[in-house]
């Protein structure tokens, strides 16, 4: 008995009376007992709603003049509540319990997680590995040394019995010591996070072996890391600096993709696309052809806003947003789209999103996921339109030419949440 | 009910078919399916497929089927269905082009326009008469009584349109950042309302109820939530996980998490199937939340999924849907178009407990 009661568990207990016993079944003989006998007959009965049967049926008594349950504590004795050894005490009942009982033995509140003593045996099950794992990080806290978390994220540390002894300062700060997954990917600038590269000179992505990487969209540009030269005047890519062939939609070959895919023209982006970037003119109705962009804030309108727009209307021209609605980090991340290397495969013409203030972001998750179709933007049908093999030229979108293979861009955002 | 004769039609021999194949639609499109329908009338299954071109099949007594037409878009069709008699198919595609089959004459026309891609077609049979609704990438949807070139009206949405599905009066459209909108067919031109999907990931698909008073909404992230209409029953909403796999067999991490491709609608006991890019599918009961049935899993992606008129045939596309994105494009990617003899314990709700 006495050795039991160090144990952070709580030993069924009566709710009637607030007894504790040695297990269920003498809990349940306690109750049938004490509480749940009829006092005019020797009958017993499991549970107060069977006394309460019992009574009216057998003894005829009216359901008002039920006698109250037998030595119970004041409020608890009545038949509402459906009592089965442990089974069925009220929630609240059972919190308020916990915590005198928690008071009582002296334990730190919350200490006693059971919420009901009928698995005892928990204590002894193997620890997870999550467990395991806070279990070791907070040993390694408590003795301040922490050689082992060091070596995995800084693998400098681990080369070499030279550098056992100065891991000891890596170890000052609390290092994450989560080892992550991520390689430094070779050519990453020091200093930056390794979860963010924007450049993965010679590391292609999983699955797209054949393909240039590109950098992480949604991944925010990290601090300090300047955009390539160039990049914020934005100039016209050189295979159309002027304006595209009218009336047709500017095939890319391969290898020749420009920069930038300006087709999002976020707005309110700092380096705005110049005036000669608008759409091709043959798609658009005249008056609308070459939009002088007057600031960062604005870009050119949607066609069909003088006049009746023609049959083929660019269908993904950005519409205009307020420059409010810009979050700074889609300015980021917009960037780092546009600072794209070029890319080897080329669809006929790319999605453009219509909004791009408004871009979506898949939500991280909780744990570790793999998200199959991680673009949040584009839908795979339409992805899979602009594949040459099933693009239909009605010349009916994507005014603005060349944006990454949308499936790039999922496969990138996949990837940052690997990262994160 | 006398859909594949004697073997499933009746209950008592429903025990040995359990090792009865789907079965395989001879002569299946040269490409992936991206869109199957049957009539409301017959047992005959509309689909269309990337290869441009909407075909018919002939589905006999015993599963046996049999091309009977075929028409071709100019671009990859998107979606198909069916007038309210069964003698037309409406077929939407990627050449912005909404046509028409009469089944009876054998003749194609175009009778639909938008400015981008068709996404989605589906036919309205109201009390005034047929119109047909088509929903597209250009963020509307046009309805068309099929005798004019030009629309009856056109309803802007606030993105491009990814699906929609029509049990009149009530038509929902989900569209790309997720919104989705709600219409009250007897004022077709204004949403009756616009609401957030309760998804945080991109809209897949959504589907009506089969009783009107609301619809199931699937996402790329393995979801499915059960919306209602109105507002009093709004405490029956709920959303659950599906089509998600472990990273490995020993691992029960359920990381692996894909597209939620399509929901389709017992049109008779009101239950529904999800099918996923895992290439498994599920039958579910929406109101005692449990799953009735799973398939084994396909050697690929489902990509899309319909009942028949009676509930008795599911059909179902293997197909690639690009959810790996081009390099999933293999070329022995499996392209079946399956049949499965629904059985009514698969289909039917269970009673309620106590």
């Amino acid at each position: 008995m006495a050795k039991k009661k160090n144990k952070q568990v709580l030993r069924p207990w009566c709710w009637y009376c607030e007894r504790e016993f040695e297990d269920e079944k003498v809990l349940m003989q306690h109750q049938k007992a004490k509480h749940f006998k009829c006092n005019l007959c020797p009958r017993r009965l499991n549970t107060a709603g069977g006394l309460a049967v019992h009574i009216q049926q057998v003894h005829k008594l009216e359901p008002e003049n039920l006698p109250r349950i037998e030595n119970a504590l004041p409020g608890r004795d009545g038949y509402e509540v459906e009592i089965f050894g442990m089974e069925g005490i009220p929630a609240p009942d059972v919190a308020d319990y916990k915590r005198r009982k928690e008071i009582e033995l002296g334990l730190n509140p919350g200490s006693i997680t059971q919420p009901q003593s009928k698995r005892p045996k928990i204590e002894n099950r193997p620890l997870s590995e999550d467990e395991l794992k806070a279990q070791l990080e907070a040993h390694k806290a408590l003795m301040g040394a922490s050689e082992a978390s060091a070596m995995p994220t800084v693998p400098d540390a681990a080369s070499g019995a030279v550098y056992a002894a100065p891991s000891q300062t890596y170890a000052a700060p609390p290092t994450p010591a989560v080892p992550t997954p991520v390689m430094s990917p070779p050519g990453v600038p020091p200093g930056m996070p390794p979860g963010a590269p924007p450049f993965m000179p010679g590391v292609p992505p999983p699955g797209f072996p054949s393909q240039p990487p590109f950098p992480l969209p949604g991944m925010p540009l990290p601090p300090g890391m300047q955009p390539p030269p160039g990049f914020p005047g934005m100039p016209p890519p050189p295979p159309f600096a002027g304006s595209p062939p009218p009336g047709l939609l500017p095939p890319f070959p391969p290898g020749v993709r420009p920069l930038f895919p300006p087709p999002f023209l976020p707005s309110g982006m700092p380096g705005m696309p110049p005036a000669g970037f608008s759409p091709p003119p043959g798609l658009l109705p005249p008056g609308v052809n070459v939009h002088p962009i007057p600031g960062a804030s604005s870009i050119s309108p949607p066609p069909g806003v003088p006049g009746a727009p023609p049959l083929g209307v660019p269908a993904f021209v950005p519409a205009v947003a307020p420059p409010s609605q810009t979050p700074p980090t889609y300015d980021q991340q917009q960037q780092q789209e546009h600072q794209q290397p070029p890319a080897s495969t080329v669809p006929p013409t790319p999605l453009v999103l219509p909004n791009p203030s408004l871009a979506q972001v898949n939500p991280t998750f909780k744990k570790a996921t793999v998200l199959k179709w991680s673009e949040a933007n584009f839908s795979p049908e339409e992805t899979r339109s602009r594949i040459p093999k099933y693009f239909f030229p009605v010349s009916a979108d994507g005014p603005v030419p060349n944006v990454p293979t949308e499936e790039m861009r999922g496969k990138k955002r996949a990837r940052a949440e690997d990262f994160l | 009910m006398s859909f594949f004769g004697t073997s499933t039609s009746t209950n008592t021999l429903a025990s040995n078919t359990a090792v009865e194949k789907d079965i395989e639609v001879a002569d299946p499109p040269t490409d992936s399916i991206s869109s199957v329908a049957f009539s409301p009338t017959a047992d005959y299954l509309a689909v269309g497929s990337w290869d441009n071109n909407v075909r018919i099949y002939e589905v006999g007594a015993n599963g046996q089927t049999q091309g009977k037409a075929m028409y071709p878009h100019q671009g990859p069709v998107l979606s198909v269905c069916w007038n309210k008699d069964g003698s037309k198919i409406l077929s939407g595609g990627a050449d912005n082009a909404g046509r028409l089959f009469d089944v009876t004459t054998g003749q194609s026309s175009q009778v639909a326009q938008h400015d981008a891609p068709i996404r989605v077609v589906r036919w309205i049979e109201s009390p005034q008469g047929g119109v047909l609704a088509t929903g597209s990438w250009d963020k509307t949807i046009k309805y068309w009584d099929l005798r004019t070139p030009n629309p009856v009206s056109t309803v802007q949405l606030p993105e491009r349109c990814y699906t929609m599905d029509v049990v009149y009066p009530l038509m929902v459209v989900g569209t790309a950042e997720r919104h989705i909108q709600v219409f009250n067919l007897q004022n077709p031109t204004t949403a009756f309302k616009t609401l957030s999907s309760p998804l945080k990931w991109q809209t897949r698909v959504v589907s009506c109820f089969p009783s009107g008073n609301g619809f199931a909404v699937g996402s790329i992230e393995g979801r499915v939530a059960i919306q209602y209409v109105e507002e009093k029953d709004a405490s029956n909403n709920f959303s659950f996980k599906c089509h998600r796999r472990d990273q490995t067999p020993s691992a029960k991490d359920q990381s692996l998490v894909y597209a939620v491709n399509d929901i389709s609608f017992h049109p008779v006991h009101g239950t529904f199937s999800t099918c996923g890019s895992d290439g498994t599918i599920n039958f579910w009961d929406k109101d005692a939340r449990t799953r009735l049935k799973s398939f084994e899993p396909a050697p690929g992606p489902v990509a899309c999924t319909t009942f028949n008129r009676s509930g008795t045939i599911f059909a179902y596309a293997v197909s690639y849907d690009w959810s790996k994105g081009h390099s999933g494009m293999t070329p022995g990617h499996p392209n079946k178009l399956m049949l499965h003899a629904c059985k009514d314990d698969e289909v039917k709700r269970k009673p309620q407990k106590r």
